[in-house]
């Protein structure tokens, strides 16, 4: 006999383990929300465009939002512990149609997120960084490789790179996947820290003298208020928006890669104490990453300005012909301007590019877990959730993930289609809204699975606590979409990108009805898979 | 069988599930699966028997405490004492009512829990088959099945002595046009659990059943544990202190399954084997010209995960992964 444990009596069997940490889940939820993207956008887009908004408390706000909508899902993850994100919660509260069309779009969202990783790490990253260097430590090379490798040619292969690299981290098994992302998370922590120690010992004054004494070769004397001058004359800091109005709608580039702290739905299953460990992780996650987003933009408004940063990225952005720095004016590089130092400014941008980095394995694995479920549910084809016996990994499923990233990096390079890839993520947020507001219902419609949850008998004023949450959840989803879909700078609601929306969705409902007419020829009745069978 | 469709003789339908440690909602729903799913044959794999004992103390005439997920809680009527232990039952645990003396008792004695134990479980086990009994009565539906690494001997007898379930272990057995290999049990576990091999002792059984088992084209084996190194085998890693190693949040895996199983299916090549034993190892393989597959389980969600196989003749002609 094992013994006595927690008030019953346990006997030696096999799978009596302990339950695993949360900051297991933390770990896992804030390598996907990708601290380093969040901040380089809300500064980079929010100061440029949303010129009389508070970015602190716009990315403060978007933390709170996203805590309701995590909580939402934790609602969902503890009543339904398993691996599978949106699909397991939607296969068992909606029709199985539409539960795999949600969960198409999410993963086309993810996708698309994918390959928009890629690209920004050399757009956003390497690029800018080489071309910094170059000018920083007055090397012509390092400005030519710059401008090289963001010409459209090289920017795709080299982003298609990327996701190979990626897809052979991940084909190769969990040991490789996990050495990849602990050698990514340290560079990006450590740069993070090295960016907020940077700006911590700099000033403003010594900011403006070492970028004026930089850049007066290549944009004339006092740059600095030159680029202010310049950006304001071309209309930059023009808006017909009040400051709250403008603070909510900044909130959307901290919204966007917030979405990773909810991202342990994917395993759910394989994460035992749901309730304490998801809860801790996924709301632990968005706190950290809300304080260290404030500390770093905090500084930077400090010690490089927010009207600067805004005046160079709007002219930098409208190619408007004003006056810019010659590369993108990301915090990174501008903190190593401050400094003069090519290393201090390389170092910088590595730890943004492993930011950017943690994504796209990340995102594969989120993509390949969903089509196992699916093809486990015989609603996709069954190599999409075959594991390879030699490699124990599902090479099929990452193969064809990284076919589409491929495709998706030819769209975003080539053609407008995609250039507004925020798009998908409103399509990703509509499908969580509509999986939350199932939620709300979740313990009516199906009592018989809700009554064995944990928190089937905690209610709040009467109501059950997953109603409850699932609807303030699913508010600050609405929230966001909406919020999005007025903001034509971070998605907007174009007709090419309504039309993109639809053929997602239709796509969707095609391929069920497609699978479950071709499963008919085979003898197999997919809505079995989503048939609870009777007790008595 | 009023339900089953009339299929030709050379093809079979069998619903298999394993794992179901003590949960009667997942056996009752296993057992209604045959009508549900249209299946001829039911298998269960082993592990049927449960990890726990609930012990509800009764505390005043109609009141009783007990421990619910690490919180005390009271019961004060006779009908939430029967909501609460149908809620333990459908866990799998095992809910006994005890006075203080004997909660006492069992909390001092190692061998008083063990008696215990062993009387709840074979219990368990006559319910169940009472409940198949009846459900399956005047149909052609039998229940086979083979015992895993965490069951009782004591459920052996029992089982045996039952008309609506062939029980069988370390033997094989027809199964209309096929025959069917029956080996329970596992290879080592950190848990020192009832019935555990060596490759080695796994390795004289396959050799001693393989002249039993006719054309490998018609062999199925129901073996409780899974061939090593495959998707099947993958579950959890644990360190010293059986506590799950998660590595960058990633709970970081190892593989558990026999490898003597392994070899035995490469080198006889049957045409399906049903494994179990890893609840985390839910998956369809080929090994050759096997296909192996292990529906995993959620039991104490009170979901019981299943597959569902159609055989004709020598081919697997459908394999269905289903959670019900």
């Amino acid at each position: 006999m094992a013994g006595s444990d927690s008030g019953i009596f346990l006997r030696k069997a096999s799978g009596l383990v302990r339950s695993a940490s949360a900051l297991d889940v933390f770990i896992f939820n804030i390598g996907l929300i990708s601290v380093g993207i969040g901040v380089g956008l809300l500064m980079y887009y929010g100061a440029a465009y949303y010129p009389n908004a508070n970015i602190w408390a716009g990315s403060l706000f978007a933390c709170v939002l996203m805590g309701f909508i995590a909580t939402g899902m934790l609602m969902w993850s503890v009543t339904l512990p398993r691996s599978g994100g949106i699909y397991v919660f939607g296969s068992r509260s909606l029709a199985p149609w539409l539960a795999l069309t949600l969960s198409l779009v999410e993963i086309t969202a993810w996708q698309a997120m994918c390959a928009a990783a890629a690209y920004w790490i050399i757009t956003l990253g390497v690029g800018p960084a080489l071309g910094m260097i170059g000018y920083v430590g007055h090397m012509p090379s390092f400005v030519a490789a710059s401008d090289w490798i963001v010409s459209p040619w090289p920017l795709f292969l080299v982003g298609s790179a990327i996701l190979v690299l990626s897809w052979w981290v991940c084909i190769g098994g969990m040991k490789r996947f996990l050495l990849s992302q602990k050698i990514a998370f340290a560079i990006a922590i450590l740069g993070s820290a090295l960016l907020i120690g940077t700006l911590l010992i700099g000033s403003h004054d010594q900011f403006i003298a070492s970028f004026n004494t930089i850049m007066t070769p290549y944009i004339g004397a006092d740059s600095y208020a030159a680029i202010i001058a310049s950006a304001k004359e071309k209309g930059w800091g023009a808006t017909e928006f009040s400051p709250l109005v403008n603070t909510l709608k900044v909130s959307n580039w901290a919204f966007l890669p917030l979405i990773g702290a909810a991202f342990s739905i994917a395993i759910a299953g394989e994460i035992k104490s749901v309730s304490r460990s998801q809860g801790i992780g996924m709301l632990g996650s968005i706190a950290i990453t809300g304080l260290l987003w404030v500390t770093t933009i905090f500084l930077a408004n400090h010690v490089i300005g927010q009207d600067f940063i805004g005046a160079a990225s709007f002219n930098k952005l409208e190619a408007n012909g004003g006056l810019t720095t010659p590369a993108d004016p990301a915090i990174s590089l501008l903190a190593g301007v401050m400094f003069g130092s090519p290393v201090l400014t390389a170092l910088l941008s590595i730890g943004i590019i492993a930011w950017m980095w943690l994504w796209i394995p990340g995102m594969h694995t989120f993509a390949v877990r969903a089509m196992a479920a699916w093809a486990f549910d015989r609603i996709a084809p069954e190599p999409l959730g075959d594991v390879s016996p030699t490699r124990h990994t599902p090479v099929v499923g990452y193969t064809v993930s990284l076919i589409v990233t491929v495709v998706m990096m030819w769209l975003l390079v080539f053609t407008p289609v995609f250039s507004a890839v925020v798009v998908f993520i409103m399509m990703a947020i509509l499908a969580w809204s509509i999986i939350l507001l199932a939620g709300v219902w979740f313990p009516y419609t199906r009592p018989e699975i809700y009554s064995k949850s944990p928190i089937a008998n905690q209610k709040f004023l009467g109501l059950p606590v997953m109603s409850v949450y699932c609807f303030l959840g699913f508010l600050a989803a609405q929230f966001y979409f909406w919020n999005l879909w007025f903001d034509p700078i971070a998605a907007g609601h174009g007709t090419v990108q309504l039309e993109t929306v639809g053929v997602v969705f239709l796509a969707g409902i095609v391929f069920y009805f497609a699978m479950a007419a071709y499963r008919r020829t085979q003898g197999i009745d997919v809505r079995l898979a989503f048939k609870e069978i009777p007790i008595e | 069988m009023f339900w089953r469709k009339s299929v030709p003789k050379d093809e079979l339908t069998v619903f298999f599930a394993t794992d179901l440690h003590g949960s009667t909602i997942c056996f009752k729903k296993f057992v209604n699966a045959a009508q549900f799913y249209g299946a001829g044959t039911l298998v269960l794999g082993g592990d049927m028997t449960g990890k726990a004992i609930v012990p509800i103390t009764k505390v005043g005439a109609d009141s009783y405490v007990a421990t619910d997920s690490g919180t005390r809680i009271t019961l004060e009527s006779g009908s939430a004492l029967n909501d609460f232990l149908l809620k333990v039952d459908n866990k799998g645990f095992y809910g006994a009512v005890l006075t203080a003396d004997e909660k006492d008792e069992l909390d001092r004695s190692e061998e008083a829990r063990d008696r215990l134990f062993r009387r709840l479980v074979v219990e368990r086990v006559e319910e169940w088959i009472d409940f198949a009994s009846k459900k399956l009565a005047g149909s052609a539906v039998r229940i086979i099945s083979s015992p895993g690494n965490d069951d009782f001997f004591d459920i052996d007898e029992v089982l045996k002595a039952s008309d609506i379930v062939d029980y069988h272990d370390k033997e094989v057995t027809d199964l209309g046009n096929y025959r069917i290999l029956h080996c329970g049990g596992s290879t080592v576990t950190p848990w020192d659990t009832e019935r555990e091999y060596s490759e080695e002792q796994y390795a004289e059984i396959f050799d001693g059943l393989r002249d039993k088992i006719g054309a490998p084209g018609r062999c199925i084996f129901n073996v409780h544990v899974p061939p090593r190194d495959t998707a099947l085998d993958e579950c959890p890693k644990l360190d010293s202190d059986l506590k799950v190693v998660f590595e960058m949040g990633n709970p970081a895996k190892m593989h558990a399954g026999s490898s003597s199983v392994r070899e035995a299916i490469e080198d006889i090549q049957p045409l399906l084997g049903l494994h179990g034993h890893i609840h985390e190892g839910r998956a369809s393989i080929k090994i050759g010209r096997t296909t192996c597959v292990n529906p995993g389980s959620l039991y104490s969600d009170g979901v019981l995960q299943g597959v569902l196989v159609s055989l004709s003749g020598e081919k697997v002609s459908s394999v269905q992964m289903l959670q019900g």
